[in-house]
């Protein structure tokens, strides 16, 4: 017998239509949120950033590549990596299969990093997605949006380097670079809009804001063990192409 | 200029602030449910049900693949369906590409329909996705769960006005709505402890909106999911978009 709690068919049925309730409003709830979303400002983006992409140089009004919306996921891949963040690149995987139906709803998805752009188009290459990528390499845009910091800011801002979390060093080492070097960079991502020749920045969230980008952990959350990755969440996940 | 409300980075950000406690807040709350989850008890499976798959005939417990957790989505693809669902499609974009990421925490993640195996698979290649697919079309299996209907429970729905996106979605897979809605999309989780097979959690409807994972970079963008009831379903298979 397992040590877990067995029951009939009808008393798991009572339980779970109690538990359907609390998911009911909790999905309704992150339908009221969206809408503060929408409700929120809009910020003109007005300085001028240029891109490096596999078609030459771009500003941000041409990432959005004829639609009206462009959400950015910026990609941790900064200029010392010598791979793609291993997590982004689990990400990136759900990410790529969802470019038609996100067109069909006029979005287009970009990655956006700081390191030099054939880099980027070699791993994106090496892992088979389809999604642009463009490097910033060459402007202030992603320390500007949040998402990378300088050396500076990481000593100022970042806790030291014993007490970050077991992904850190983990990762730092999975990409090829040194701790500090690694954490410059966060997972993060930006929403855009254009209008009337106008950016606007409508969005912007970080951190486990951006787990709606990770589909495995609300499909881990319906399996009987969850997440089960307490402190060492993360360093379980793979390149696609690394697991044995 | 545009007729939503702007601001300045600064008024943006004091609103984002308010907005992402409640963020955090549902992300916490979503932490809560999933324990609740898996307080739920288990329910054992006692009936030997087969499947046809492409290595042969298997029994539930043969479904796991050598792992402890088995995550099975009900792809709506009856025997008179000439296509599989297309919000099913759009479901298996999302999780096809996380297959490997679950297998890595022990979870095997497949599709389960009652078509016969050759139309599940000749439609697999067609959409190019690595997911393992079983016909359990010779089982109650999906009758047991609720996740087929049958003539009777059928009934009232039919006798009453079908609704428009019904009939596009019916006739996507060439069917008709009778057809077409005896299939109920659903997920169900599964443990195998000490050789018995236990029936962990199901769920529906918007319960499955966590595999639908455009839905939720939508729900970041400047206009949401953009949805609104009578219209026909935005919705089509990867490969049928008419603009891309």
């Amino acid at each position: 017998m397992p040590t877990h709690t067995v029951a009939i068919q009808e008393e798991w049925e009572m339980q779970r239509d109690e538990l359907i309730a609390e998911e009911k409003e909790l999905t309704r709830r992150g339908d009221r949120l969206t809408t503060k979303r929408l409700d929120l400002p809009w910020v003109p983006i007005e300085k001028e950033y240029s891109f490096e992409t596999a078609d030459g140089t771009k500003s941000l009004a041409e990432l959005f590549d004829g639609r009206s919306q462009l959400l950015v996921y910026h990609f941790m891949f900064g200029p010392t990596y010598e791979a793609g963040c291993p997590t982004c690149s689990s990400m990136a995987d759900g990410m790529d299969g969802l470019l038609p139906h996100l067109h069909a709803r006029d979005l287009t998805l970009a990655f956006i990093s700081t390191a030099e752009s054939p880099k980027l188009q070699a791993y994106k290459e090496r892992m088979g997605w389809s999604i642009p990528w463009a490097s910033s390499a060459n402007s202030d845009f992603s320390f500007d949006m949040g998402a990378s910091f300088t050396a500076e800011q990481v000593r100022e801002q970042l806790p030291p380097e014993d007490q970050l979390p077991p992904i850190a060093p983990h990762n730092a080492k999975a990409s090829g670079t040194d701790i500090t070097s690694y954490v410059a960079e966060i997972p993060a991502t930006t929403a855009f809009v254009l209008e009337d020749d106008t950016v606007y920045r409508t969005y912007a969230t970080n951190f486990r804001g951006v787990e709606f980008l990770m589909p495995y952990y609300p499909i881990l959350d319906r399996a009987p063990k969850g997440r089960d990755e307490g402190a060492a969440f993360q360093t379980w996940i793979r390149r696609h192409d690394e697991y044995a | 200029m545009t007729d939503h409300r702007t601001g300045t980075q600064e008024e943006w950000q004091t609103e984002r602030e308010k907005l992402l406690a409640e963020e955090k807040k549902l992300t916490h709350r979503a932490d809560e449910l999933t324990k609740m989850r898996q307080e739920l008890p288990w329910v054992e499976v006692e009936k030997d049900y087969r499947f046809e798959t492409t290595d042969g005939t298997k029994s539930l417990a043969e479904l796991f693949d050598g792992r402890s957790q088995l995550l099975i989505y009900h792809f709506m693809f009856g025997p008179p369906y000439e296509a599989g669902c297309i919000a099913c499609s759009s479901i298996t974009d999302t999780l096809a590409p996380n297959v490997p990421h679950l297998a890595a925490k022990d979870t095997k993640l497949m599709l389960v329909s009652r078509a016969p195996l050759d139309k599940l698979q000749a439609y697999r290649e067609r959409m190019g996705w690595e997911i393992d697919w079983a016909s359990a079309g010779g089982t109650d299996f999906n009758l047991d769960i609720g996740f087929t209907s049958t003539e009777e429970q059928l009934k009232p729905f039919l006798e009453g006005e079908i609704p428009p996106v019904v009939e596009q979605m019916a006739k996507a897979s060439g069917t008709d709505p009778k057809g077409y809605v005896t299939e109920v999309p659903g997920l169900s989780a599964y443990t195998l402890s000490d050789g018995a097979i236990y029936r962990t959690y199901v769920t529906t409807a918007r319960g499955l909106e966590p595999t639908m994972a455009y839905y939720f970079l939508l729900d970041r963008t400047a206009r949401g999911r953009d949805e609104r009831a009578g219209e026909p379903h935005w919705l089509r298979r990867h490969d049928e978009y008419e603009v891309d």
